[in-house]
């Protein structure tokens, strides 16, 4: 049951992305001063969004660990698995990003790259959860885990920084699509529908690679476990 | 297509291939070290030491 369930929303989430490509890529208008390129928009934005979504994860977690594991080790446990799962996909969304923003800010602007504070900021929250999985790679002891949830709740902080740097700075990067101000947002509808379908099948993708992560770090977790009561028995 | 147009789809072309790449390779990623996993749970098990 449990598999069929995983089937038809691995199934569901496919069916999404092929939809949002066909939408992104055929049904959308082309937009009047960028022209095709553009349509990067469709999976810069959306990517954004969930990168975003899977740091609030990462910060819920680290929160969630911190909070209970002195009374609720076994829940803290999963709390932990929860931050390590949203940091590392989340940093993967970010990379998307961050090679995706550049490529349309070449055609747009005839530059790679500035240090325009949306742009700067997202590198540095990039920067913030690659430490953070770094640390939780190479760095061994009891008090690894509470170091990485102490540092997942600071690089955590970043992300607002990043929501709000084109609210506070004047900078170079387009004004958020929703809440940006009277000139921002989509006015075409087939592009709203284009950019709606797009975040949903990110959005579904994301979480089913969340899910698998998730899984993976509890049967690391039961491991650990395991080979820790082997070494006792041992004693 | 003027030469304009050419380098905004190869642009275009290139962000979408970049993301499907990246995904799907962490996707691959996560297969392998879920593969391995399983394989070290069902060794009997012995002390890290």
């Amino acid at each position: 049951m449990k598999k069929l369930a995983i089937g038809l929303y691995a199934a569901l989430t496919a069916a999404l992305m092929a939809w949002g490509f066909y939408q992104a890529i055929y049904v959308a208008p082309d937009e009047q001063t960028m022209h095709e390129v553009q349509r990067i928009f469709y999976y810069h934005v959306p990517s954004a969004m969930t990168a975003f979504l899977f740091f609030a994860i990462s910060l819920a977690g680290s929160i969630g660990f911190l909070a209970l594991r002195r009374n609720h080790p076994v829940r803290a446990l999963a709390a932990d698995a929860w931050a390590v799962s949203g940091a590392e996909v989340g940093v993967v969304f970010c990379t998307v990003v961050l090679i995706t923003g550049p490529l349309w800010g070449r055609r747009a602007w005839g530059i790679w790259w500035t240090w325009d504070a949306r742009l700067t900021t997202t590198l540095v929250l990039w920067l913030l959860y690659v430490s953070y999985l770094l640390l939780r790679r190479f760095a061994a002891g009891p008090q690894m885990q509470t170091l990485a949830a102490v540092l997942g709740v600071f690089a955590a902080l970043d992300v607002p920084i990043v929501y709000m740097s084109t609210r506070w700075w004047r900078t170079q990067h387009p004004a958020p699509v929703f809440g940006g101000g009277p000139d921002s947002g989509i006015k075409d509808p087939a592009m709203l529908h284009a950019f709606g379908w797009n975040i949903a099948a990110w959005l579904a993708w994301g979480l089913l690679i969340l899910a698998l992560r998730y899984r993976i770090e509890r049967q690391h977790q039961q491991l650990i476990a395991r080979q820790a009561q082997a070494a006792l028995d041992e004693i | 297509m003027d030469q304009r147009a050419i380098l905004d789809h190869q642009f275009t072309v290139a962000a979408y291939a970049v993301t499907w790449a990246i995904q799907l390779g962490y996707l691959v990623c996560l297969g392998l070290k879920w593969r391995a996993q399983k394989r070290e749970a069902a060794r009997p098990v012995r002390s890290p030491r």
